[in-house]
């Protein structure tokens, strides 16, 4: 097992965004995460980065303890935020060559996150004008630069158009050909049908269910997104 | 690590016109507008004023006065339409049968305040006054020769009449003297507007966040934001003082001197960069959109520009104002900075100013690695 979150509770004054949370994320797997706006997703991925506290339980990733060795776990994985995390007034090449001297990444990664979300020619352009899709790519390629062994997605197709969203869908897929863990959020359950392997549904801090997408799909005889609406309003009913 | 910081705030900054804008420009052009424009303020020359005279008497007597008006420094004759006063001499003023002599008009052009009325006035008078007391001497001569010698030796210049000494002599800078200082230190403190525009860029688009998953700390960010502004404040000043030197005066304008230490002016910039970028600093930190945290330093710019001797200098406000002002870090930097280039101050004068500087900069700049390291760790 490559993660493993041991009842996770995360407070923000009186709401608990997590709420004795516990799940197992396993080594070379797309697992999708999935549940509605504040289901505790974002925080869940907070955490697992060490860039949020956690109030009570335990996360080990790797064999490490996240609490002891924060600094260990950053250095093998790595956070795609939702929001665009890079600077628009340099150039992709110069974000690349930023963010890749910040984490000491070698020359080769460096290539192969230019290559893998297919940035080569767009190297000297001021990120301000790249396109929606475009951008995205080049949020995703400052996430590969370390060589990380997990990477974190934090709805990465938001607000983009469907072919950019499959260029984005196919090179997370080769990502985990790289061997590399990729732990997904997303609204779009077709997407998780895409590419995922693992799912798990939170809502309200809490799991709800976690299985493979085969056995879950199987096992519901139903879509993943009737499925989905169906277990996410019983959590709400709660 | 530290250097891919570095330049990357460097590029950030020098990309973004319009704080070059408000770091160089503006305070360029302060300087030579208000340099321009208080020039006579602050002019410790005599003040000579563009005179006329009509006369309209056509006498000896009026043909002596105007003369004598001519020979004063403080007048400057010059045609009606160029004169600030003009000075009418009746028919009949020097009319010596006459038992009272008409008055002499004076029309006042345009909006002259009453001090300087009463100034020209003074000065006029003492004319009038010494061609009185000739023509008195004269006709006194005929009857005494002693009592016209005692009345010919009355003599009514200040400098024969009193002798002028001053308990504490105050240095009053020239108009340029006062500008560049006063916009250099000003200036200086926009730095608020890059800093706060990139810091709250980065941390509402998560990259702040991202570079902390990177192990990058509130320290390393921090510090790093540090150097470029320090350099670009070193800039700023030197432009700041060639504006003075060079292009002040060709408006006719007073050019600035650097009268005391280079060393000493160099380590005063640095220290106020150290409290401007401080100060910032902290602003962007606490602030959350790029409008609040201007707001807040376009707010905290002025009230310590006005307290600290920024928008009226300190030595035309009251004593009590003048203790207030010494709670203003922009007062200990125009103090510092007036120390060199009025005083021909060394090293060792602007030490004092340089430190109270240098301490209030690095307790902002902690309390904001504090502040941005509790923000980190709570996911900001």
């Amino acid at each position: 097992m490559l993660i493993k979150v041991s009842n996770v509770t995360k407070r923000y004054g009186d709401i608990k965004a997590l709420d004795g949370l516990s799940l197992e994320i396993k080594k070379g797997r797309i697992f999708g995460l999935l549940g509605v706006n504040g289901a505790g997703k974002s925080t869940l991925l907070s955490v697992l980065n060490g860039l949020t506290d956690i109030d009570e339980g335990d996360v080990e990733i790797f064999g490490l303890d996240l609490k002891k060795e924060i600094r260990e776990i950053r250095n093998i994985s790595s956070i795609v935020p939702q929001n665009l995390a890079f600077y628009e007034k340099l150039t992709v090449k110069e974000n690349l060559e930023f963010f890749s001297n910040i984490q000491k990444a070698s020359k080769e990664n460096f290539l192969k996150a230019i290559e893998i979300n297919d940035l080569s020619e767009l190297l000297n352009q001021e990120a301000s004008t790249l396109s929606g899709g475009q951008k995205r790519r080049l949020n995703m390629a400052i996430g590969l630069l370390n060589d990380p062994q997990i990477i974190y997605f934090d709805e990465p197709t938001v607000g983009i158009d469907p072919k950019s969203r499959n260029d984005i869908l196919d090179s997370i897929r080769s990502y985990k050909d790289l061997g590399i863990t990729v732990v997904y959020t997303s609204h779009y359950m077709n997407e998780i049908e895409k590419i995922c392997d693992d799912v798990a549904v939170i809502a309200k801090g809490k799991l709800i269910e976690q299985g493979t997408l085969k056995e879950i799909l199987q096992s519901k005889s139903q879509t993943l997104e009737k499925h989905f609406l169906e277990l996410t309003s019983e959590a709400q009913d709660v | 690590m530290f250097s891919a910081l570095v330049k990357k705030e460097f590029l950030l900054v020098l990309r973004d016109k319009q704080a070059l804008m408000a770091l160089f420009v503006m305070p360029a052009i302060f300087i030579l507008i208000m340099s321009v424009a208080m020039r006579d303020i602050f002019s410790q020359e005599s003040i000579s004023f563009d005179t006329a005279i009509v006369d309209a008497d056509n006498t000896a007597i009026s043909k002596t006065l105007e003369k004598d008006i001519a020979a004063n420094k403080s007048f400057h004759l010059v045609d009606q339409s160029e004169a600030g006063f003009i000075v009418h001499i009746p028919k009949g003023y020097g009319d010596e049968n006459s038992a009272k002599s008409p008055k002499i008009e004076i029309q006042v052009k345009g909006s002259a305040k009453s001090d300087v009325i009463e100034l020209f006035k003074a000065k006029l008078l003492k004319e009038v006054v010494d061609l009185k007391l000739g023509i008195i001497t004269e006709r006194l001569s005929e009857f005494s020769d002693e009592a016209a010698a005692a009345v010919g030796s009355v003599k009514l210049s200040t400098d024969a009449l009193f002798d002028l000494r001053y308990n504490e002599k105050k240095e009053v800078p020239n108009a340029t003297q006062q500008s560049v200082p006063t916009w250099i230190v000003f200036g200086m403190f926009f730095i608020i507007i890059p800093m706060s525009t990139i810091y709250i860029n980065e941390r509402k688009q998560h990259t702040l966040a991202r570079l902390n998953s990177m192990n990058v700390s509130a320290f390393s960010i921090t510090l790093s934001k540090i150097i470029p502004y320090l350099f670009i404040a070193q800039i700023q000043v030197w432009v700041m003082v060639a504006v003075g030197m060079f292009i002040v005066p060709l408006f006719n304008t007073p050019a600035l001197e650097i009268n005391g230490s280079v060393a000493g002016l160099v380590f005063l910039s640095f220290a106020l960069s150290i409290a401007a970028v401080g100060l910032s600093s902290l602003i962007a930190v606490i602030a959350d959109s790029t409008e609040q945290a201007t707001t807040i330093g376009g707010i905290s710019n002025i009230l310590l520009g006005s307290i600290g001797g920024v928008m009226v200098p300190k030595f035309f406000m009251p004593e009590s104002m003048q203790t207030l002002a010494n709670i203003s870090p922009m007062s200990w930097g125009l103090d510092g900075f007036l120390d060199i280039f009025l005083k021909g101050g060394d090293f060792a004068t602007i030490l004092n100013e340089s430190f109270m500087l240098l301490l209030f900069g690095a307790i902002l700049l902690i309390l904001s690695m504090i502040l941005l390291h509790r923000k980190l760790n709570r996911g900001l």
